[in-house]
């Protein structure tokens, strides 16, 4: 009696059979072929390696180019730098008396609010 | 179905035999075609590709208004290296190279380097600018190599160059700091070999941690320094000129904040150019101011003042009576005029530079006394950031005899070095408190940060009225007595000690023709921006520090007032 029960209720439930028919649709879309499966992965890794090595290469390339240009500016700041520190010993040299110059006779100093920021 | 098996193995075959044949014509274009150039590639990357460019941090100088400005650098520029296997006409390569850097190679080098077949790389020119270098590759010379190059660049070329130190190979074949600051901080300027660049990738497969908290970087960096390029180019100015005008074996100077020991200028004559070693003499690449020791003579006075107005044997108001002459030890020591003064107060042993005063001070003070007040002053180094600091030749304030004492306290039989004595001379103008003089105010890492030092080892050696009563002293000195009184600033008040010592002879003694001048002195007097010290060595015709430092100290005192608009103190019209 059971048996029969079982029996009858599975084969007419129509619910089940519509979700059975649905899975059987999916898969096929997809459809499950090892060789695929592995010729996709390996495009996949393939297209990505060769993208990384494309970053990489332009990120060191520019790494390189930057700290190049980096150091050249410096070297011209360097070349800059020189010249104000030649200037600086120039006028530091030079002989004001010997210039025409002469010495203020006397220095007064008042009180006043300072004008400069260099106090 | 097997028919078209076999046209798609056709298929594959011939992509495959395409494939190879793009390849050999490839191959023959570069192995037959292009052959000298891509070997003269290879040849460069087997020479010098596999290290990378010269790479230091930089040593700037602060200017007074904050702005650093580069007192060690990077220059870059282009070597010219030989292949001589591949170099044809040597002669002509020459000519070609010569017309566009003529400065740089020598003809008879440059043939005895194309001579040599048996190699393939031989540098014959360094540091050609970049325009040089660029017309020179622009030629395509065979044979003939211009590659980029980076060295270590002083624009202010002789500017402090012995405080800054320099870069060299040393006995190894590493580029490293040798002297001075170079040498102090090298571990801060050193840039590790893989500084240029960072493979962002390897560092992620291979060192994670290092990519996110790097050690260099917190390491690695930029020094500042607290030398002022306009005072120090002054300083050298002026020592220069002494040096010249009295053929003295060597000068020098400091002039440093006294409340803080920031060196603001620290120089020696003779210099030499970091840039162009070649020509050097070695003896000269230390830096005398911290390493060598000296009988500074009577600018030792206001210590021993100081020390015995410290312990109170004395006052200002106490006198004593001076005889020109005194017998120590069955050792004679006169005034530097042979005259007596009689009864004076202690003003005058300052004023009038005596020396039976300081010994008599000295005697006072007691040997125990005496001994412990200079050993704190000068019995340790000062931590300078200079290295092969000296040490002070204490020995004579060791020993019991009273002689050693009393010449001790004029500054003879006893020697220091220049920054010990400015440190010790310091506390006088500071409070009576001696700071740690230094020459770097900061680091810059390359994290970013400002990693600022500490240089706060203040240590308290006299009482602050001690210190002010030996300062009353000194500006009495400066407004009465410096070039007769003519010296006085009506406005500032300045504080001055000169000091004449006699230089050993070699045998135990003293030459009576051949002396050591030094002068200090500190301004405004009580509330001191700057110390000056000033030194001769062995000038020519003249006896006394008042004929040769004078001027020199009194143009630094006037640009430094001039300079930093230092506030007058004295003498303001209302």
């Amino acid at each position: 009696m059971d048996k029969n029960f079982h029996h009858t209720s599975y084969a007419t439930t129509p619910r089940k059979r519509v979700v059975l028919l649905g899975m059987h649709n999916f898969f096929s879309l997809f459809s499950f072929s090892l060789p695929k499966i592995c010729f996709g992965t390996i495009t996949g890794l393939v297209v990505i390696y060769i993208g990384l090595i494309a970053v990489v290469m332009s990120y060191a390339t520019l790494t390189i180019e930057f700290s190049q240009s980096v150091r050249n500016d410096e070297a011209k700041v360097a070349t800059l730098e020189s010249r104000y520190l030649k200037i600086v010993e120039h006028t530091t040299a030079i002989d004001y008396a010997a210039a025409g110059y002469a010495l203020p006779i006397a220095k007064i100093f008042v009180p006043a609010k300072s004008v400069t920021a260099l106090r | 179905m097997r028919a078209q098996f076999r046209n798609r193995i056709r298929l594959v075959l011939a992509c495959v035999v395409f494939v190879a044949l793009l390849i050999v014509v490839r191959l023959y274009f570069v192995q037959i075609v292009h052959e000298q150039d891509y070997s003269q590639k290879a040849d460069r990357q087997f020479a010098s590709g596999g290290s990378g460019l010269f790479d230091r941090g930089s040593i700037y100088f602060t200017r007074k208004d904050g702005a650093l400005i580069s007192a060690a650098t990077l220059q870059t520029g282009f070597l010219v290296a030989l292949n001589p296997q591949t170099l044809t006409n040597p002669e002509a390569a020459y000519l070609a190279i010569s017309s566009v850097a003529s400065s740089s190679i020598d003809h008879n080098t440059f043939l005895a380097a194309a001579a040599k077949k048996s190699q393939i790389y031989i540098e014959v020119a360094h540091r050609l600018s970049g325009t040089d270098g660029q017309t020179l590759s622009a030629m395509n010379i065979p044979g003939v190599q211009v590659l980029r190059e980076r060295w270590r660049y002083y624009p202010g070329a002789t500017l402090a160059s012995q405080s800054i130190g320099i870069v060299s190979y040393g006995s190894g074949d590493t580029l490293a700091g040798r002297t001075g600051l170079e040498a102090m901080y090298d571990t801060t300027l050193t840039r590790s070999g893989d500084a240029l660049y960072k493979n962002f990738f390897a560092e992620i497969f291979s060192n994670v941690g290092n990519l996110l908290v790097s050690v260099n970087d917190a390491r690695e960096g930029d020094v500042v320094t607290t030398i002022e390029p306009e005072v120090q180019t002054r300083l050298e100015n002026d020592l220069a000129k002494v040096n010249q005008r009295y053929s003295s074996k060597e000068s020098g100077g400091i002039i440093m904040d006294p409340a803080t020991g920031a060196i603001l200028a620290l120089a020696s004559y003779p210099a030499y150019d970091g840039n162009n070693l070649q020509s050097v003499d070695p003896t000269v690449l230390g830096n005398p101011l911290v390493e060598h020791v000296h009988e500074f003579g009577s600018i030792m006075k206001p210590i021993t003042m100081t020390s015995a107005l410290d312990a109170g044997v004395i006052t200002p108001e106490t006198t004593y009576t001076d005889t020109g002459c005194i017998t120590v030890n069955k050792a004679t020591i006169c005034n530097w005029d042979m005259k007596a003064r009689g009864v004076i107060p202690m003003r005058q042993i300052i004023m009038q530079s005596l020396n039976v005063g300081a010994s008599w001070v000295a005697t006072q003070l007691g040997q125990e006394k005496f001994h412990d007040y200079f050993t704190k002053l000068f019995g340790q180094r000062t931590g300078i950031d200079i290295p092969n600091e000296g040490v002070a030749l204490l020995d004579n304030i060791n020993k019991s005899q009273q002689i050693n004492y009393d010449t001790a306290a004029f500054g003879q039989g006893i020697a220091v070095t220049p920054i010990q004595m400015i440190r010790a001379l310091g506390a006088i103008a500071n409070g009576g408190v001696m700071v740690q003089p230094h020459l770097v105010s900061a680091i810059h890492l390359d994290s970013g940060i400002t990693r600022s030092l500490d240089w706060n080892q203040n240590i308290q050696v006299f009482s602050v009225t001690a210190a002010r009563e030996t300062t009353d002293m000194m500006t009495a000195l400066v407004d009465e007595k410096l070039e007769n009184g003519k010296a006085k600033i009506p406005t500032t008040s300045v504080a001055a000690k000169t000091g004449t010592a006699q230089l050993v002879d070699g045998h135990g003694g003293y030459d009576k023709n051949r002396f050591f001048h030094s002068f200090t002195g500190f301004f405004p007097s009580y509330n001191p921006r700057f110390i000056i010290l000033l030194y001769t060595n062995d000038p020519q015709g003249v006896q006394y520090a008042s004929e040769t430092l004078d001027a020199t100290f009194l143009d630094l005192v006037h640009f430094l007032i001039d300079y930093y608009a230092v506030p007058p103190d004295r003498g303001i019209t209302q």
